[in-house]
């Protein structure tokens, strides 16, 4: 099948091994990428500043995403995943927002599309593709790694909007985590923010929320943390060292993407899956893998 | 008989909760019964002393000049866990969202972090520039050298339209 794909700033400007393994592993299951013709914002940190601009921004991905012809959305990032979500269904039940975005699109001849199918990585691999078909595609079962997930906030609440998964009792990633031959393990502080949206004006707090969730997790003696967010990402791999600083611990926990982590069951190179770009020690990982 | 807060001598401002309720687009928000379960999960509580239940309080007796200019809205970990658990679906996220708004429409001191984010989307539609990343072996690595796909800007006409969006206000 065809898949529109709508990346976000922080994947295209600095989470490359996110996209790397995206693009890698999803044509393994039939997927063909479609790239829109812009890339923009998703109106993340627009929303603070000024509501409706962030709505139209949003809107107008639909609208580029509608160019397309294909009716399903990817959308790899969390919160742009919630963003765009939250202003469908602004613009889907609010006539007076809806009109004006309407109208501001037309200036650039686009058109809102309300039959956008939105799709996280979580949920297309977990429901679409399904559990089945993704064991029948594992190369190398990834027995004896323990492992545990971060699904991240923003695709599991608020559940009225229509989430990726169970707010309070998230599973799917457990379970495609699972399906791979490794151990999801429970830990108590699953359900803790990574802190990444306190980096536009906290920076030493939104570092000690993920440096606390690390040090955590370390005391579990998991092989590693896996995550389907690039702000997660951002904050537990990218700045690993500097969450350890702040919390004052010694962090050296690997932290992987999940498409990486599918990627390498798939007996993909790990360069192609970005897998040299990780900034935690990935290697350790990588050494209990059996090959 | 009017509410004058004792700590501050401020009083209510009414017009100010109208904008408030204005940018709520329909949302509940006067149902608070002060459970504080929004609190008691709150991401923000621990390090920043975010207390969502005050918010969502001081908004209802109209102290909104005063939230709006401070730095308590700003400590906000949007982890949405407010309003997820909230038994009368008031939403302190959303509340904070328009309280910022609010800050913003006031030129009150805005973390200069996301103006920058917002006249970067302006110059070249993404909220942040490439990185260059190193790699294990310490190379520094860019989208080319990565073999990933080129950045495509949006067209010219996005700005004009982007900054018409910008000075939209709710009525």
């Amino acid at each position: 099948m065809k898949l529109a794909v709508f990346w976000g700033c922080r994947i295209l400007t600095s989470q490359y091994e996110y996209e790397m393994s995206v693009r890698e592993v999803l044509p393994k299951f039939d997927v063909e990428l479609v790239d829109l013709r812009e890339m923009l914002c998703c109106g993340d940190p627009v929303k603070s500043i000024n509501d409706f601009a962030a709505d139209y921004l949003a809107a107008r991905i639909l609208a580029l995403a509608s160019l397309t012809g294909v009716k399903d959305l990817l959308i790899p990032c969390n919160r742009c995943h919630f963003v765009i979500s939250e202003a469908k269904r602004l613009i889907e039940n609010d006539e007076k927002t809806c009109g004006k975005i309407a109208a501001l699109l037309r200036e650039e001849d686009l058109k809102y599309d309300s039959n956008m199918r939105i799709w996280h990585v979580i949920d297309f691999l977990h429901d679409h593709v399904g559990l089945d078909r993704i064991k029948k595609a594992i190369v190398v079962p990834l027995k004896g790694l323990r492992l545990a997930s971060h699904v991240g906030c923003q695709i599991l609440r608020y559940s009225d909007l229509g989430r990726v998964d169970d707010a309070e009792n998230p599973v799917k990633l457990d379970r495609l985590i699972n399906v791979l031959g490794a151990e999801s393990v429970d830990y108590a502080e699953k359900l803790d923010c990574c802190g990444a949206a306190l980096t536009y004006s906290h920076v030493d707090s939104a570092l000690s929320l993920a440096g606390s969730k690390l040090k955590a997790l370390q005391g579990l003696a998991v092989d590693g943390l896996v995550v389907s967010c690039p702000d997660c990402g951002m904050m537990f791999d990218s700045k690993q060292k500097d969450a350890a600083a702040t919390v004052g611990a010694k962090l050296n926990l690997p932290v992987l993407y999940y498409t990486q982590l599918l990627g390498l069951a798939l007996n993909i190179e790990q360069d192609k899956l970005g897998l040299h770009l990780n900034q935690s020690p990935a290697d350790q990982l990588l050494a209990k893998i059996p090959s | 008989m009017s509410l004058t807060d004792l700590m501050s001598m401020a009083k209510p401002n009414l017009e100010s909760r109208e904008k408030i309720f204005a940018r709520l687009c329909g949302r509940n928000f006067l149902n608070c019964y002060l459970c504080i379960k929004c609190t008691s999960g709150c991401t923000a509580l621990k390090l920043l002393e975010l207390k969502p239940h005050e918010i969502e309080k001081l908004v209802n007796l109209g102290f909104v000049d005063e939230l709006a200019s401070s730095d308590i809205i700003w400590t906000c970990a949007t982890c949405l866990k407010c309003f997820q658990r909230c038994p009368q679906k008031a939403s302190p996220y959303h509340v904070i969202i328009a309280l910022r708004n609010l800050a913003v429409e006031r030129e009150a001191k805005v973390p200069e972090a996301y103006m920058k984010a917002v006249s970067q989307i302006l110059e070249g539609g993404l909220a942040e520039q490439p990185q260059k990343v190193a790699n294990k072996k310490m190379e520094t690595c860019d989208r080319e050298g990565l073999k990933l796909p080129k950045i495509r800007p949006p067209k010219e006409s996005f700005q004009t339209v982007f900054l018409k969006a910008l000075e939209e206000k709710p009525s």
